[in-house]
């Protein structure tokens, strides 16, 4: 059981890096290309891959239908299963990708996959992120 | 006839082996589960060696990062509240209810309780409060609380299993998973519940383990085949380790009905404070004699009845010493002569792990006819004298074990094992 080498027991300091870079780290590179492109133009159109995979990464069940395919009037608590916690879970994770801040007032109106498709480019059309 | 609490499943994820075969194997031949490590990348800290878990990663605080052996089942749902010791907890419990012969639907009917023990997450923690430092407080990772405090483990066991029955987590230091496995007996000897799952866990991680660097409890030994050598007169310090065990408990008569094999009776326990000093335990182990003698008549077990001590020596040179006085208080001044070893000496010091996973060690020494022998024990401390530390393992089936505990604050647990009659 001995190794010769030492095993390293150091964190990377991900918590250093910035927000967004941890972030962006582990989103698929569909959703990486996307948000890269909003980011050097500001195309806030172009971000469903990037909401998709947000929303894939704390989904509690998979659906049968990929999220991309599913109807925009898909509910994200009645139909896709998401808990308050979950949906608290999406609201940091895109606070931290686009620097933006949203209030639980905000939150509250997002109820439909097409909800939080619109609310997200609204937001990010004010405050680009830079 | 009161309720006999019998434990009826075993899981590991330990620094000497993930599943029962390899843990008893280990035991035998005392091979132990150390490794070198370097904590924080910094090579010019003293202590170089931990009991490391193997084929789990956890190399940052994102869950995403993580890995673990394949063979087990990790919800991702489920992974974002835990701790890196719940990734080790949830499959100890999978492994002993497996063992055990149980499906998850067997919990829900709140016959069935939850007690757990862990410190928590110093690694998640810590990173939990310095995100919320550098946004002055307006940001936070939702999970942060759930993942990183102690409590973690129940919170996420409960809900996972759909617990009805008892749950609660218990902090006592490096006693808390030797309390949550007394209460459970409790729980079962008074009739409030049938069965009870008890689950101890600690992090493998440089902040839970350095911590006690600066205490100066760690060994500074860099040899892996010598840092942990309980008893002996050369120990300079405990080697850390992670890792989680699950125990089973049953009422005896659940277990017999459904025809589960019971490893050991759990017939008595006790605990006792040494009311002395915050970290350091009593100079002559007053409060573990008590603990012990209380453990004893709790079973009405004499003390020349009991045939194996797995004794709490974490191999520092204040903590073995007190151990080894109040074990010649109850034992060789009495004319008893039990084998003693401390399986640390293998392990390293699993912290609130420890005591559920000397517990289990017991049940398999009851269970598969040894007793693990005193590993890397050379020159025994001079204040051992007439104590029995084998120095090999021994082909003999214990009639009762006695597992000791102790914790900060001088809190000191026991629990008599019995073979099944």
């Amino acid at each position: 059981m001995n190794a010769s080498r030492p095993t390293a027991l150091a964190p990377a300091p991900a918590h250093l890096s910035s927000n967004r870079e941890e972030s962006m780290r582990h989103l698929p590179a569909e959703a990486r290309a996307a948000f890269l492109r909003f980011q050097a133009g500001g195309d806030a159109a172009g971000l469903d891959p990037v909401i998709c995979a947000i929303l894939k990464d704390f989904i509690p069940r998979d659906p049968a239908v990929p999220l991309a395919e599913l109807p925009g009037d898909t509910r994200l608590i009645d139909d896709l299963g998401f808990d308050s916690l979950a949906i608290t879970e999406v609201v940091f994770f895109t606070e931290d990708l686009f620097g933006i801040n949203i209030t639980n007032e905000e939150i509250m109106q997002v109820r439909s996959l097409d909800d939080l498709r619109g609310f997200i480019r609204r937001k990010v059309a004010r405050h680009p992120a830079s | 006839m009161p309720p006999l609490p019998v434990i009826t499943g075993l899981g590991f994820i330990t620094s000497i082996g993930q599943d029962r075969p390899a843990v008893v194997r280990n035991l035998r031949e005392l091979r132990h589960g150390f490794e070198p490590v370097e904590f924080f990348g910094n090579p010019d800290l003293p202590v170089k060696v931990a009991g490391t878990v193997k084929g789990f990663s956890f190399p940052t605080p994102n869950w995403r990062d993580w890995r673990w052996p394949e063979h087990f089942a990790v919800d991702r749902e489920l992974l974002r509240g835990l701790a890196p010791h719940g990734v080790y907890a949830l499959c100890a419990l999978q492994q002993a209810l497996a063992d055990a012969g149980l499906a998850a639907t067997q919990l829900t009917d709140g016959t069935t309780g939850l007690f757990c023990a862990s410190a928590g997450s110093p690694f998640l923690l810590g990173n939990f409060l310095d995100q919320m430092h550098a946004t002055r407080g307006e940001r936070g990772n939702p999970m942060g609380i759930i993942s990183s405090i102690a409590g973690t483990l129940n919170f996420n066991l409960a809900a996972h299993y759909k617990i009805t029955g008892a749950v609660c987590g218990f902090v006592s230091a490096c006693a808390s998973s030797s309390h949550a496995l007394g209460y459970a007996m409790d729980e079962i000897r008074l009739g409030r519940q049938q069965r009870m799952l008890v689950v101890g866990a600690e992090d493998m991680t440089a902040e839970s383990i350095v911590s006690f660097s600066s205490l100066r409890a760690l060994s500074n030994n860099p040899d892996p085949a010598t840092a942990s050598r309980p008893f002996d007169r050369r120990r300079d310090g405990f080697v850390g380790t992670g890792g989680a065990v699950a125990l089973i408990v049953e009422d005896a008569a659940l277990a017999r009905a459904r025809g589960a094999h019971i490893y050991a009776e759990l017939v008595g326990w006790g605990q006792a404070g040494d009311g002395y000093a915050v970290a350091a335990s009593h100079p002559e182990g007053a409060g573990l004699r008590h603990a012990m003698l209380r453990t004893l008549a709790d079973a009405r077990v004499n003390a020349s009845e009991v045939s194996y001590v797995n004794a709490h020596a974490t191999s520092t040179p204040a903590g073995d010493h007190s151990e080894a006085l109040a074990l010649r208080a109850v034992f060789t001044a009495t004319g008893a002569k039990p084998r003693i070893s401390s399986t640390k000496a293998l392990t390293g010091h699993g912290l609130s792990l420890a005591g559920a996973m000397e517990a289990a060690f017991c049940a398999l020494a009851i269970d598969e006819g040894f007793i693990p022998g005193a590993a890397h024990l050379e020159e025994p401390d001079p204040v051992c004298a007439g104590l029995d530390l084998p120095r090999t393992s021994l082909a003999e089936a214990p009639l009762f074990a006695l597992n000791n505990s102790s914790g900060f604050g001088g809190s000191n647990v026991c629990h008599l094992l019995r073979r099944p009659t």
